[in-house]
């Protein structure tokens, strides 16, 4: 009768392997893509690890956060600083933004423990990313400026990275490592305690769980993997310089979070696939991104609350995040 | 020098005060942060540089339009876009003001492109000086305004009843439901208010700055700083915090960087909610765990 009803046509572990296929898969994919269409890839694979990271503190643990342009910026401005003036290997600056993204996810989880929570959290941490662009700004000696840091020409283990092939290669690798080292956090008990928060603080509070402990571990660990996005997208566009982490960047990542949906790996990807691909057909217009994202956010949460991972969960109950349930 | 930056913090905050008091309005009156908020302060301004420039509009006529024009459009705001998913996550709101409000920005930047609109003067008046004080007209013009509007809103607010209902909706909905209130057009009346009072602060500003779509951005931070440090939610905090931003900008940019400028909203942002988040006149709301 109804698409709930109908048994699902592959088992649970058919569609698991599935997605353990697609990365697999992808690998070919610069045998046929021209460099444009490589670059599309990379930076769909970037925004992979953005939206994957903010999702764990918009969705898991439900904290209405815009930290994620500070963490990207943080993590890019780590990775262009040391490369340019210190001149450490990219794998070493990819840690580097890892931890200074932890970092500055871990300042934002203090604003939230002292009880700054919902609106007051979206504009300090609105704030805070405001704050450090206007740093990236004025901080000429260091990033100069509005002008920006050109990156050096960097290898990864070996492996430089002077085309798109090879950033492609070893971007997928870290999505992919990062992405299930998320996925394996988030179905365990700590991933449990994030939700459980998300859904009833002080119930959680009352079975023993530390909360303050959990809320800072979510958002180091958003921070972390934002950073290492920025890691990727410094040496995917360059040259990192202010205008990157503005407000509109905000409104990108919010966008691929409830697009795919909240509070699912599965739908990060998917919505890191779709709004990185669609804006690229409209990209010489002015004010299209912001008219884009916007519009689809606002059908998104008139229509689809759930994001388009609400519609493969019609499909196959693998979708359902295992302790992600309405 | 130290009176002059007075002077034109005061004009400069006074317009922060009534974007933080349209924002407290709405917040009130609906328990909803409107993110778009400052989006919507822009689209009044261009609202009435469409109706003085394409239309001819004398400016006055033009800034009663563009609010009337404002109202409507927050009516239809909480008709079709809050009230559908009042069922969701309160988090939903959040994401659907800022969403609205990029969604102007875009809009305004796809119209316009990349151009800043110079608006032609208003108050053509000479200057009056006052010893070393020199007084524009538009600083007059701007604080008089105000005034007069913060009067009688505050007369509104606490000797009508008006005022009572907004009290009343915001302590328990369902209490106010059950008194009679017809809680669906009070908010929606409530986010008109708000936004036409908030284009009204665009219009001010219009003249004597010039027009970009990202004026929204700067709009939302400065008025989320009045509040904050006011106190959130509190109305004669909110006119109080963008008076005293407005002064605490011009000291910071004259005293120690001009730079600072841009950041005094942020920095007051931060140090209020870290020092003490009920800000000068709020109730202490916070959670603890």
């Amino acid at each position: 009768m109804s698409e709930t009803t109908t048994p699902s046509v592959l088992s649970m572990t058919w569609w698991r392997w599935i997605c353990y296929l697609i990365p697999i898969v992808a690998l070919v994919i610069p045998f046929f893509a021209n460099e444009y269409l490589l670059w599309v890839v990379n930076a769909i694979l970037v925004y992979i690890l953005v939206t994957v990271g903010f999702n764990i503190v918009i969705g898991n643990l439900g904290q209405l956060a815009f930290a994620s342009t500070a963490f990207f910026g943080i993590g890019a401005y780590t990775t262009a600083i040391l490369m340019v003036y210190i001149g450490i290997p990219y794998a070493l600056a990819i840690v580097a933004s890892a931890v200074a993204g932890g970092l500055a996810g871990f300042l934002a989880s203090v604003t939230a423990l002292r009880g700054i929570r919902l609106y007051y959290l979206a504009i300090i941490t609105l704030a805070f990313g405001e704050l450090m662009r206007w740093v990236y700004l004025h901080g000429d000696k260091v990033t100069s400026g509005s002008d920006g840091l050109l990156m050096p020409q960097s290898s990864f283990f070996g492996v430089t990275l002077d085309s798109e092939v090879t950033k492609f290669y070893v971007f997928l690798l870290l999505t992919v490592l990062v992405v299930k080292a998320t996925s394996n956090l988030m179905q365990s008990r700590i991933g449990r305690a994030f939700v459980a928060i998300r859904d009833n603080e002080a119930s959680t509070a009352s079975l023993g769980i530390h909360t303050a402990r959990y809320i800072v571990l979510a958002f180091v660990w958003s921070g972390a993997v934002v950073g290492i996005a920025g890691a990727m997208y410094a040496a995917l566009i360059e040259r990192v310089f202010p205008e990157s982490f503005g407000l509109t960047e905000v409104i990108v990542h919010f966008g691929m979070v409830l697009v795919g949906g909240t509070g699912s790996i599965v739908g990060s990807v998917i919505g890191a696939i779709t709004l990185t691909t669609l804006p690229e057909l409209f990209r010489q217009f002015p004010g299209m991104d912001e008219l884009f994202f916007g519009i689809v956010i606002v059908l998104v949460l008139l229509f689809l609350p759930k994001g388009l991972v609400s519609l493969l969960r019609r499909i196959s109950p693998v979708f359902n995040e295992r302790y992600y349930r309405d | 020098m130290f009176l002059q930056l007075t002077l034109s913090g005061i004009a400069q905050g006074a317009i922060y005060a009534l974007i933080a008091l349209s924002m407290t309005i709405v917040y009130r009156a609906t328990t909803i942060v409107n993110f778009g908020h400052g989006d919507f302060v822009m689209a009044g301004a261009f609202v009435v540089y469409v109706l003085v420039i394409y239309l001819g509009l004398p400016y006055v006529p033009a800034a009663v339009l563009a609010m009337g024009i404002l109202f409507v459009v927050g009516v239809g705001v909480s008709r079709g876009f809050i009230d559908p998913i009042k069922a969701g996550p309160h988090i939903g709101f959040a994401m659907m003001s800022i969403s609205l409000g990029y969604v102007l920005r875009g809009g305004a930047r796809a119209l316009w492109g990349r151009e800043v609109f110079p608006m032609p003067q208003v108050f053509d008046m000479e200057p009056i000086f006052i010893g070393d004080l020199v007084v524009t007209g538009d600083a007059l013009f701007i604080v008089a305004i105000v005034a007069v509007l913060l009067a009688v809103l505050f007369l509104i607010f606490y000797r009508t009843t008006v005022g009572t209902v907004i009290q009343a909706v915001y302590q328990s909905e369902r209490g106010a439901t059950l008194v009679g209130v017809n809680v669906r057009a009070f908010h929606e009346t409530m986010w008109g208010a708000g936004l036409a009072i908030g284009a009204m602060g665009g219009i001010l500003i219009a003249p004597i700055s010039l027009l970009h779509p990202d004026l929204g951005a700067t709009f939302l931070i400065r008025g989320f700083a009045a509040m904050t440090l006011g106190g959130f939610g509190s109305l004669g905090g909110a006119v109080a915090g963008g008076l005293l931003l407005g002064v605490g900008e011009q000291y910071f940019g004259a005293y120690i960087n001009t730079a600072l400028i841009d950041i005094t909203a942020y920095l007051i942002i931060i140090a209020v909610l870290v020092i003490r988040p009920s800000g000068l006149f709020g109730k202490a709301v916070t959670i603890r765990m």
